[in-house]
């Protein structure tokens, strides 16, 4: 079983390497300090479990988690007790609380092991991101993957977003990414005061919102800062009206 | 000192209520002595004066003599003969003020004397409401003060929580020096411990000497540097005159807490914390610095500098000063406690 363990501190690495030397079978195939080295490390070597701690340098656990696009066992070892229940409720195969036994850690590396031998649901990481925020708190920021490089997009930077296929195109700063991830579950994570949803396809940051054309009977034009015209559906049309009103 | 004359603005707004007062006992004296207005003034304007700054002596009176400290009747009795002695003696001025102007107008000191009962009864009566309002104004300040203290209590007592992830994350760093290294797991364990019993020893406490602040520090980051290693680093120069400094227990570690949590922690190579403390004209001067991401996501760290920054308007109101600065780079918290050793 090829294993990927990324955790900031020395110190923790050390103990997982620890319980895992008592197993059999085991190869430790890199090891991370921040949350860009865990993407790249599952990227390059494609592990079957990676133990990922949550709170790193770069991007955090659950951040690394959505880049990576790979089938991979996730065990999340952290301090953190509250954001356990949802990353069980999600795809994480366990979760461990700092600090823990030897056993404890035994009976994870079982589930892994079990779970390595069914198939699994293809995109978790889709659930789990939606699942890892306490209700009434949003993203911040939001990072994509272009080939190896990772890039982080704060929402306040994020012009609209447009729902392509599998992906959801990000205008941000005269560019635009490409994420794998639909247009709902992105709306479910940003904040609903200042991203509204005008179109089914498209999600617009509202401070970037100049004016609204008349279109056709039921539908206008949203006219952007920098110009860009985004369709308004009915639907869009009365959530813009009952966000601005309010 | 009286509050009211601490500065000019309320010592004069202060004189000032005493005019329609002078005005109303210059009425009923002119209207029971039949004397004519310039009359009145001569006399009653002394008279005002005086009683203007006799009534601010129960600010001292009545906070020896505090409500509930003798009985009602007693304290009744004291200040009733209190208000019998001035009365006496604004009368006592007033007929001076009249014998001296006899040569100018003769009879006017008979005239007085019929209005001495009027005279006598409503600077007693003045007198005593001043008293009464001494009363409401000293009850009003204790009650503020002591709901501060109540409230500074609360926040400390917040405070004196230990972070239950430093917890979990240090007793997890023994566990992976036990098998490795159990000398150095026994001495973390130690350490842990020591930090643990100084921080609630000194949270039951409302302000504690600067050093033992300082000590607490050096024991919080000595547990973290065998958690992070090389990665935290630490300079701390504390200057002499600092260190018998009454200051706030724990005031300074939420700060210290959050410079390893939100800085070095989330910096792949870390970095160090400087923390500096002089004397200054304002009194104690605390600066702390780390290096930190401002990409890193920003997790909840207004917390602990709301805490910090309420318990200082509940202790210090406006005397003391909070200010943070971020750079690029680097996090800067800057305490200015207006303490003296």
């Amino acid at each position: 079983m090829k294993v990927v363990i990324a955790d900031d501190e020395d110190l923790a690495r050390r103990l997982v390497r620890e319980y895992l030397a008592n197993e059999t079978g085991i190869e430790i195939v890199a090891e991370c300090t921040n949350g860009f080295e865990a993407v790249k490390a599952v990227t390059e070597h494609r592990p079957d479990v990676i133990f990922l701690d949550i709170q790193m340098p770069k991007l955090d656990g659950f951040e690394a988690l959505e880049l990576i696009e790979r089938d991979v066992a996730v065990v999340f070892v952290t301090a953190f007790d509250q954001y356990a229940m949802r990353a069980f409720d999600a795809a994480a195969v366990d979760y461990l609380l700092k600090p823990f036994s030897a056993d404890r850690f035994r009976s994870a590396l079982k589930k892994v092991e079990q779970r390595l031998g069914e198939a699994r649901p293809a995109s978790q990481s889709d659930e789990l991101r939606t699942a890892a925020r306490a209700p009434g708190e949003y993203l911040d920021r939001i990072v994509v993957k272009e080939g190896t490089r990772v890039h982080i997009i704060p929402v306040g930077k994020l012009d609209y977003a447009e729902a392509q296929d599998d992906y959801v195109g990000l205008r941000s700063e005269g560019k635009t990414w490409l994420k794998q991830q639909t247009i709902g579950s992105l709306e479910a994570a940003l904040n609903p005061k200042r991203f509204v949803r005008l179109h089914r396809g498209y999600i617009v940051n509202l401070d970037r919102i100049t004016r609204l054309e008349p279109n056709t009977k039921d539908t206008w034009i949203a006219v952007l800062t920098d110009g860009s015209r985004i369709p308004v559906s009915r639907g869009g049309y009365t959530r813009f009206n009952s966000l601005t009103a309010g | 000192m009286h509050p009211v004359l601490t500065n000019w603005r309320s010592a004069l707004l202060y004189l000032a209520t005493w005019i329609p007062l002078g005005c109303v006992l210059g009425l009923l004296v002119s209207v029971s002595g039949n004397l004519n207005t310039l009359e009145t003034a001569a006399i009653i304007t002394p008279v005002t004066i005086v009683l203007a700054f006799v009534c601010l002596s129960p600010w001292y009176v009545c906070r020896s003599l505090p409500l509930k400290s003798a009985g009602t009747f007693r304290l009744f009795g004291q200040h009733v003969l209190a208000a019998m002695v001035v009365s006496a003696a604004v009368l006592l001025v007033a007929r001076v003020t009249a014998s001296t102007l006899t040569d100018v107008r003769p009879g006017l000191d008979a005239q007085l004397r019929m209005a001495d009962p009027v005279l006598a009864v409503m600077v007693a009566l003045v007198y005593l409401l001043s008293i009464a309002l001494h009363y409401v104004v000293i009850e009003a300040q204790t009650s503020r003060r002591s709901e501060l203290l109540a409230r500074e209590a609360e926040l400390r007592a917040l405070k004196a929580q230990v972070n239950p992830h430093f917890l979990f994350n240090s007793l997890n760093s023994i566990s992976a020096l036990t098998a490795s290294d159990p000398g150095r797991a026994r001495e973390m364990c130690i350490q842990l411990a020591d930090f643990l019993r100084t921080s609630l020893r000194l949270g039951q406490r409302p302000s504690i000497p600067f050093r033992e602040e300082i000590e607490l520090t050096r024991m919080y980051l000595g547990v973290e540097q065998v958690r992070f290693g090389q990665k935290l680093q630490v300079s701390l120069d504390v200057a002499a005159a600092c260190a018998d400094c009454e200051v706030p227990a724990l005031l300074i570690q939420p700060l210290v807490e959050n410079a390893v949590k939100h800085g070095i922690a989330l910096l792949d190579s870390g970095g160090e914390i400087l923390m500096l403390a002089r004397m200054g004209k304002d009194g104690l001067q605390f600066s702390i610095e780390n290096p930190y991401d401002p990409a890193a996501p920003s997790s909840r760290n207004g917390i602990g500098l709301t805490n910090v920054r309420q318990r200082l308007e509940a202790r210090y109101g406006m005397a003391a000063r909070l200010e943070v600065e971020a750079s690029d780079e680097v996090y800067r918290v800057t305490l200015v406690l207006p303490v003296r050793a």
